[in-house]
């Protein structure tokens, strides 16, 4: 499946800023199994002082924006063409959760991808009593670390109501748990804060999500969205597997990755500091279109 | 045997300093005990408070953190060094430097192959899990090829006699300046007990550290900087001392900036490069950006700064995982693994909980155990809160602990509960044992690990252990080592090399030179303030009543600006006062300890009068008193400040603020509804009494005060000598004048000197003088957008 993917960032400020400093992760990246990127562009507007890139230790790809002048505005338009060739392993290969913590005893890996990264406590996601046993409800029907994840991912689907109004960008993780309501982002960190009680290890995938619209209908431009789910540890033998909980599936053909982190604060698309008295107005638009 | 050390018992069965086990006495203390002997109690008390008075002199202080909001405590001196022979020290000094070889091998490998954790050296959760590991500096070789440069360990002698390791200190050890310090009071008090024993002296170590971090910068023209969290941090006045002593620059985040992945230091000449940054602040508080993202007190960009290999730090970001308790419970492995032999020093006995073998045997031996997080970064003894003494638990309690344990094992670890040599301190005329640890410095220089020849020891309050903490009442004392042979004398000043190396003038940070402005003009309007009430309180004092129209118009002036006349020491006094000190306290490392001290007492005083003095003539006398400690404070600054850019700044302070208080004032003069006696007040005010008399007589009142106060460039009160004197000061800034240009605040000075210059008194206009204090204060704004 081919996909080209136009992202539009847009922040106004209410006062001219006299300066800026940005670090920006939007660029899918290449990753062997899941997805190729063919070729990616970003316009900026205004230009920055400076312009680098890097790759962040879990391999996203960062860019890094620094700005000198007063800028009242800031565009950032990334368009990129993606194959995605992520298939779904239909055999469960996972161990129960005893296994699981066996197998992490005896890995002594410590590259981006190790388990090890995604067990603890991380800058957004306290591993949390409450949510810890709700968690643990979804170990009692089933007999694998991949069905319970499974079983975790439609739950938070069936108790938790999709609300764009009830939470903002940094609401805690317990907050939105007790409210019931959220996001996409919440319900990736109940859902990791969930795991990571249980001893499992979960981390967060920042992406985007191709919509197809219903049946007659057609589709309505710049409806697709960033997007948030949850990769989850299933032992040495299965992996990593993604679960999207917001959807009620594992991550497949329409999902398209960021990057990985251990919540939301590694991958943000923006992180900024900037030199401003006022505050400011986002938006954002995403499509997602095959290419055929 | 001195009767001192007859009279002292130590505690049977456990180590002291000072009484070896046998009974015999330890090299030094004789000499040092028989000369505290002879000089009886009363000289040894007057001693002691000399030394205290050092230190209160010096401002030397540390911040409180704990119950209800914060304060600052005079620096809790044990008047009693700790001595140390040189040959124990010799084998600190071996340990100290092996220990500090395996720790950066250690650090080296958690940021780059991790070759420790793959070999089942060191558990991945304690690095993975450690919020201290900063995953964007993995695979970042530090600029110098190092990651430590400046390391502290805490030491304590166990039962066995034996120094053991307490804890590494990598983050951003703090002390040494405190070493210092104790080592200048301490030696103030004996001094002849100093020069008749043979002390190794700490100079040498701070040299050569100094030199080895310029040499650290390169030949790039890189600074080196001290990086501090700011004045509100617990040992800002060490950051401040070093800066001073070693000749370093100060900043602070906001101070700093990234261009082109290289640091820069905001200064009143623009940007200048900076290559090495000895932080005193957590590394993942320097980069909002990469790191902590809620820090206000980094710098964006540090961590591309760092990646491109353009600044060192020390010690580089992230190395604070070394200060992990846990830890310690692998160091013996990794060495035998990497060194081939056990630690010449060892860290205290410690077991990671996680591993199974290391939990049945805490298990086993639980009432001889300390548990704690095994993340913490704590010395177990400084961490009353998070670290239970599980010999001291309840049954119940102890319990709980077990099971908690068992629920998450990998989160615990537990150090064998030792109880502490003691040393003697002086209470009551006489000598108790006090339990005591020791903290020791490693400097990397080019030629390898230097250790401080000294440190300082923490001394507990009580026998109990866990008193040692200076946050909860124990103290601090100097460490000397002593030799049986004469020691070389060194001074932070060199005097082999032939030509004179200058630090460039002008790197006044920008941040500094707008805090010097404001100590500057505080200073003068605390003076302007204080005047006003004098003038007003003698009045009220002869008079006996406020009814007056004059004292009505005093009133109405003074009262917007929070100063109620009503009291004699107005809160709107003791503000503007305190915003001195707040100001002088962001520069401390530009200003003598004379200078601080004449402020902060500026402050006490101020402060007492609020209490005890009453409207009238007491608060008469009682700003006189203030006013003479005013002049002590600019007398020591314009005697003894050098003129770089810093006290250019100070003086245009006072200078903006002298005038617009003046023409403000004065706006009386030219109004002819003023009340009755306003000129005389107005004159006093002025200081310009005795001079008006002289050229005036008793004619020309009005005019002649116009004239003494605005016009007159030889009153050094005039407006128009402010704005002289604010014009040559301008120009003799960086960029103030320049291939016959001048600066726009020098401009806008030179505009307002121009008009009040070819104006005669009789002329002189209400709105003229409006527009002088609204000029003067729109030069301030001038002097912000072009420096800084």
């Amino acid at each position: 499946m081919r996909y080209d993917i136009r992202l539009k960032l847009e922040y106004a400020y209410d006062a001219p800023v006299s300066g800026g400093r940005h670090l920006v992760r939007v660029f899918p990246i290449t990753l062997p199994g899941i997805q190729r990127v063919i070729a990616s562009s970003l316009d900026l507007a205004p230009q920055p002082t400076e312009h680098s890139e890097f790759a962040d230790f879990f391999g996203s790809r960062v860019v890094s924006l620094t700005y000198r002048q007063p800028h009242d505005k800031l565009e950032i338009a990334m368009a990129a063409r993606v194959e995605v060739t992520r298939r779904d392993a239909t055999i469960d290969f996972s161990p129960d959760l005893a296994g699981l913590s066996a197998q992490l005893a005896a890995n002594w890996d410590m590259s981006a991808t190790a388990p090890h990264h995604y067990t603890g406590p991380s800058p957004r996601i306290s591993i949390d009593p409450a949510i810890t046993e709700y968690a643990r409800q979804s170990l009692s029907n089933t007999r694998t670390v991949k069905e319970a994840a499974n079983d975790l991912c439609l739950r938070i689907h069936e108790d938790f109501a999709y609300d764009g109004d009830a939470t903002l960008v940094d609401t805690p993780v317990a907050e939105a748990f007790s409210l019931r309501r959220g996001v996409c982002q919440d319900f990736a960190h109940i859902m990791i804060a969930g795991l990571r009680g249980l001893g499992i290890p979960a981390g967060y995938v920042s992406g985007f999500l191709r919509t197809i619209p219903p049946e007659g209908k057609p589709r309505l431009e710049g409806a697709d969205a960033m997007h948030a789910w949850v990769k989850v540890w299933c032992g040495e033998e299965a992996g990593w597997i993604e679960f999207d909980p917001t959807n009620a599936i594992r991550a497949g053909q329409d999902h398209i990755v960021i990057g990985y982190g251990r919540d939301y604060s590694d991958v943000a698309p923006i992180v900024g500091v900037l030199r401003s008295a006022g505050g400011h107005e986002a938006s954002q638009a995403v499509d997602v279109l095959e290419v055929a | 045997m001195p009767d001192l050390i007859g009279a002292y018992r130590p505690i049977s069965g456990i180590p002291d300093e000072m009484v070896a086990p046998d009974g015999s006495v330890r090299p030094g203390w004789i000499a040092l005990m028989s000369a505290l002997d002879a000089m009886g109690a009363e000289e040894r008390i007057s001693r002691f408070q000399h030394a205290d008075q050092y230190l209160l002199d010096a401002g030397v202080f540390y911040r409180m953190y704990e119950g209800n909001g914060q304060g600052e405590r005079d620096w809790p001196l044990a008047h009693i060094p700790l001595l140390i022979s040189d040959t124990e020290w010799q084998h600190i000094e071996t340990g100290l430097t092996q220990r500090a070889d395996l720790l950066e091998q250690v650090i080296a490998d958690i940021y780059s192959d991790n070759t420790f954790i793959r070999e089942g050296l060191l558990p991945p959760e304690l690095v993975a899990e450690n919020p201290a590991f900063l995953r964007p500096l993995a695979g970042v070789r530090p600029m110098s090829g190092y990651h430590l440069h400046f390391c502290a360990f805490e030491l304590g002698r166990g039962p066995d006699g034996r120094w053991w390791v307490l804890g590494d200190r990598t983050q951003a050890p703090s002390g040494a300046g405190f070493a210092l310090e104790n080592r200048v009071a301490t030696t103030r008090a004996f001094s002849d007990i100093y020069s008749s024993l043979h002390v190794h002296r700490l100079a040498s170590f701070f040299r050569d550290f100094r030199d080895s971090l310029t040499e650290m910068g390169g030949s790039g023209g890189g600074r080196v900087a001290i990086l501090t969290p700011g004045p509100l941090n617990e040992t800002y006045f060490e950051h401040a001392y070093i800066a001073r002593y070693l000749g370093f620059l100060l900043v602070q985040g906001e101070d700093l900036v990234v261009v082109n992945g290289e640091v820069m230091v905001r200064t009143v000449s623009g940007l200048k490069p900076i290559s090495v940054l000895w932080r005193r602040l957590d590394g993942d508080f320097t980069d909002p950006l990469e790191l902590r993202q809620e820090s206000h007190i980094g710098t964006p960009g540090l961590v591309e700064a760092v990646r491109r290999g353009t600044v060192g730090f020390v010690n580089s970001l992230g190395a604070g995982i070394l200060e992990t308790r846990a830890l310690g419970a692998f160091l013996p492995a990794i060495a035998q693994a990497r060194l081939g032999t056990d630690l010449l020093l060892p860290n205290i006995a410690t077991w990671w909980c996680g591993s199974q073998q290391a939990r049945d045997y805490v298990f086993q031996n639980i009432d001889t155990m300390l548990v704690g997080s095994a993340l913490s970064n704590l010395l177990a003894i400084d961490d009353s809160q998070g670290t239970l003494d599980a010999g001291r638990l309840s049954e119940a309690d102890r319990e709980d602990l077990l099971a908690r344990i068992e629920a998450n094992p990998g989160a615990y670890v537990a150090q064998e509960a030792v109880s502490l040599s003691t040393a003697p301190v002086h209470m009551d005329g006489a000598l108790e044992p006090r339990p005591v640890t020791l903290r020791v410095y490693a400097a990397r220089t080019p030629q390898g690990w230097s250790i401080m020849p000294g440190g300082f020891a923490r001394i507990g309050h009580s026998l109990d252990t866990s008193a040692i903490a200076m946050q909860r009442g124990g103290y601090a004392a100097d460490v000397w080592v002593v030799s049986d042979k004469p020691v070389e004398q060194v001074s932070l000043l060199s005097t082999g090399k032939k030509t004179i190396e200058r630090n460039p003038s002008g790197n006044l940070p920008s941040r500094a030179g707008d805090n010097l402005i404001w100590l500057g003009r505080y200073a003068e309007r605390c003076e302007a303030t204080v005047r006003i009430l004098r003038a007003y309180h003698l009045r009220l004092a002869e008079l006996g009543h406020s009814d007056t129209p004059l004292l009505e118009a005093t009133r109405k002036y003074i009262e917007p600006a929070g100063v109620d006349t009503s009291e004699a020491v107005p809160d709107g006094l003791l503000a503007i006062i305190d915003g001195a000190v707040r100001s002088a306290s962001e520069i401390r490392d530009r200003f003598s300890p004379d200078g601080w001290l004449a402020l902060t007492d500026l402050q006490k005083t101020a402060r007492r009068f609020k209490r005890t003095i009453k409207p009238g003539d007491d608060a008469t006398r009682a700003m006189t008193v203030l006013l003479r400690k005013l002049a002590g404070f600019s007398g020591l600054v314009h005697e003894n400040m050098y003129r770089f850019a810093g006290w250019r700044f100070l003086e245009i302070g006072r200078r903006l603020e002298r005038g617009i208080q003046i023409a403000e004032i004065a706006t009386w003069l030219c109004d002819p509804a003023a009340p009755d006696g306003a000129v005389e007040m107005l004159l006093e005010i002025g200081d310009s009494v005795m001079t008006h008399r002289r050229r005036y007589g008793y004619g020309h009142g009005k005019f002649g005060a116009i004239e003494l106060l605005i016009t007159d460039p030889l009153n050094p009160r005039s407006v128009m000598f402010q704005l002289t004197e604010l014009l040559e000061q301008l120009k003799q800034l960086p960029r103030g004048y320049t291939d016959g240009q001048l600066s726009s605040p020098a401009k806008a000075a030179l505009r307002l000197q121009t008009e009040l210059a070819v104006i005669e008194a009789e002329s002189v206009t209400m709105s003229m003088l409006v527009n002088a204090a609204s000029g003067l204060a729109g030069i301030s704004d001038l002097i912000a957008e072009t420096y800084f």
